[in-house]
């Protein structure tokens, strides 16, 4: 967001940022912007603290919107993990699962994305300084990548596509990469995700192979869609 | 007498960390770099994955330099796999990797160290210095550029993968960024001139400068690992020197080398590169260089930002040169067939050397990974230089020497969030 930063700056008056700026948290705010997942005891008093200090609250990115990356651990123990990493796991301490921040405080918009778009971040921003709702497009990623004229991978290649069943927002990048989207943005609102893994079935993938399309950044609400269904 | 220092939150850091010092009667009892940042288990639940998918994976570990982490990954699956990478999808390599040393080089130069000459608390809080953060934000926006270019995007790029690359650049898209790569270059050699003029307090402590060197080029991708104590290993034998260990006050272990049956500390980074292999970088740099008056080796931690901005003006000339002679490959990627294996790799992340191991079974699924981070390897050192400048220094205002050891970790550009997650599984 080079060409955006110090525009932004001059809208808004940044009141933390402690990864850009010394200034301590203070007072009250009008829009909170989170990232980064839930996984520790402590993180939750920090975000309930904040979230009473804010009018609006807005999720940035796979962690905070959806859990992220860390919630693959919701599918195991975390004894087990912190085994595989920590030589002394007892010293380390943190929640058995990972999830998103609206699991825990009421949250007033969700970006979705890992890496979120940075227009997108941009329009949220703007529709806050005109107070209206920020309109960030849900449909699927099908839509890009036919706006793009790219050939559909899944009908063309069989390959296994999460398109169909994914949230736009990137723009089509992996499939004008000549490679399948694999869920940076999540699932779509109202995504078929099963019928989806049928087709990939169909086209020679396991059923643990599918689960292990779903298993990335976005696990939680893949597997959550799926079930809701 | 007990006097403490606590800073509860560093800023301009990326991640979460924090600094206690407790001194009694004058020496310190109690210095410690806190990281209560939550633990991230990358290593954990890479297990079982396909080979595939670990560089998708591997750059989730960092929003800063995700092409480090999938360069180190997929060097070291191809050296399992055996897979012999052709030139030209080298060079677009590196032209990535340079892509990210410059935006990472700028983020720190100028917006996150750069405002403690200045004495503010952002890059943004004075007038005076909002010239010099457009000037690194223009640097930064080149950088992003050339990932976006090559990968798709500047964080998290798409593009890599085991043999190559899944679609590679036109060369026009390339050639377009020339004319803008190359009025940069000339503002960042003049930059090195800002760079080794600003205040430094002379802080200088022996150091083990440890970093990759590779024939015929300043190390990014390649190399073996050296030291000015002389040390000269593989990777996978640096690796086995090594050994990580864990501290209460911190969910990232610490590294040190194995020494006389102690673990010594050392230093990766800028600093470190730059002292052990300027004599590969390009006569015009070490013209400038010698004519602003720096003398080599740097020995002040906090001087790291006279080395970043040194390595991000050859970051910008090896960008052109690599585009000024960019031919498209044959094909993007070469055909790789997993086996099983084990095989260790090491590239120079912006932030120093970024250490990579995997073992794969018969089908290419990872069996286990063990992932170094260049924060991980420095922290000790961290702890090391803060405790050299308080003791030294320990009759000062609290306020001031809080705020010198804000300076002092900030300079080594730690990366918290990279380093929460590491291992030693054998």
């Amino acid at each position: 967001m080079e060409d955006e930063l110090f525009n932004l700056i001059e809208l808004f008056d940044v009141a933390y940022f402690r990864e850009a700026s010394d200034k301590p948290l203070r007072g009250h705010f009008d829009i909170i912007i989170v990232e980064g997942s839930i996984s520790t005891e402590w993180q939750i008093e920090d975000l309930v603290s904040i979230r009473e200090k804010s009018r609006y609250l807005v999720t940035i990115g796979a962690c905070a919107t959806a859990g992220g990356i860390q919630a693959l651990r919701n599918w195991t123990t975390l004894e087990t993990f912190k085994r595989f990493v920590y030589p002394s796991p007892d010293m380390i301490k943190a929640l058995s699962i990972s999830t998103p921040i609206s699991d825990h405080v009421h949250v007033d918009y969700e970006l979705w994305g890992c890496p979120v778009n940075k227009d997108a971040l941009s329009e949220v921003l703007s529709a806050f300084l005109i107070d209206k709702r920020p309109g960030v497009p849900g449909q699927s990623l099908c839509i890009e990548c036919k706006a793009r004229g790219i050939p559909c991978l899944l009908v063309s290649k069989s390959e296994p596509c999460l398109g169909p069943a994914t949230r736009s927002g990137c723009g089509a990048l992996c499939p004008a990469f000549a490679r399948p989207c694999y869920g940076c943005f999540g699932p779509k609102e109202g995504a078929n995700i099963e019928s989806l893994l049928q087709l990939f079935q169909k086209n020679g993938l396991t059923q643990s192979e599918c689960v292990l399309l779903l298993d990335k950044m976005n696990t939680l609400a893949y597997r959550q869609a799926r079930v809701e269904e | 007498m007990t006097k403490l220092i606590n800073i509860d939150y560093l800023s301009r850091v990326e991640g979460e960390s924090g600094v206690t010092v407790q001194f009694e009667d004058g020496k310190i009892t109690k210095l410690r770099v806190n990281i209560p940042e939550a633990p991230r288990f990358f290593e954990a639940f890479l297990r079982g994955r396909p080979y595939a998918d670990v560089v998708d994976f591997t750059a989730r570990i960092c929003g800063i330099c995700p092409v480090a982490y999938q360069m180190s990954s997929v060097h070291a699956i191809e050296k399992i796999f055996e897979v012999e990478v052709e030139e030209p999808v080298r060079q677009l390599r590196r032209l990535l990797y340079c892509g990210e040393w410059i935006e990472s080089h700028a983020l720190h130069v100028y917006l996150l160290q750069g405002p403690d000459f200045y004495g503010i608390g952002s890059a943004w809080s004075s007038k005076e210095y909002l010239p010099i953060a457009r000037q690194g934000l223009n640097f930064k926006r080149l950088g992003n550029q050339i990932m976006t270019i090559i990968g798709g995007r500047p964080i998290h790029p798409v593009s890599v993968k085991v043999g190559g690359f899944h679609k590679v650049p036109a060369k026009g898209s390339l050639l377009s960024m020339l004319y803008e790569l190359q009025k940069a270059y000339e503002d960042s050699l003049k930059a090195i001139r800002w760079a080794a003029g600003l205040p430094f307090n002379g802080t200088v402590s022996d150091n083990e400068y440890v970093s990759l060197r590779a024939a015929g080029e300043y190390p990014m991708n390649y190399g073996d690992v050296v030291s000015n104590a002389g040390l000269d290993e593989s990777p996978q034998g640096f690796l086995d020197c090594i050994q990580e260990y864990q501290v209460g006050h911190s969910t990232a272990l610490h590294a040190g080398m194995k020494r006389d049956g102690s673990l010594s500390h050392y230093l990766v980074g800028p600093l470190s590169r730059l002292n052990l292999n300027h004599d590969r970088l390009p006569a015009e740099i070490i013209e400038v260089i010698g004519g602003c008056g720096i003398q080599l080796p740097l020995k002040d931690i906090q001087k790291s930002i006279i080395a970043r901005s040194i390595e991000l003006s050859y970051a910008l000339y090896e960008a052109i040169r690599i585009i000024k002679k960019y031919e498209v490959p044959g094909k993007p990627a070469v055909g790789a067939k997993p086996k099983s294996g084990e095989a260790t790799h090491i590239t120079e992340a912006p932030r120093g050397m970024l250490i990579h191991r995997y073992a794969l079974d018969d089908t290419g699924h990872v069996k286990s990974c063990t992932i170094v981070a260049p924060t991980s390897q420095n922290l000790a050192h961290i702890e090391k230089s803060l405790h050299a400048f308080l003791q030294n220094t320990v009759d000062k205002s609290v306020d001031f020497l809080k705020h010198e050891t804000e300076k002092i970790v900030r300079s080594y550009d730690p990366c918290i969030s990279c380093s929460t997650h590491l291992v030693v599984l054998k």
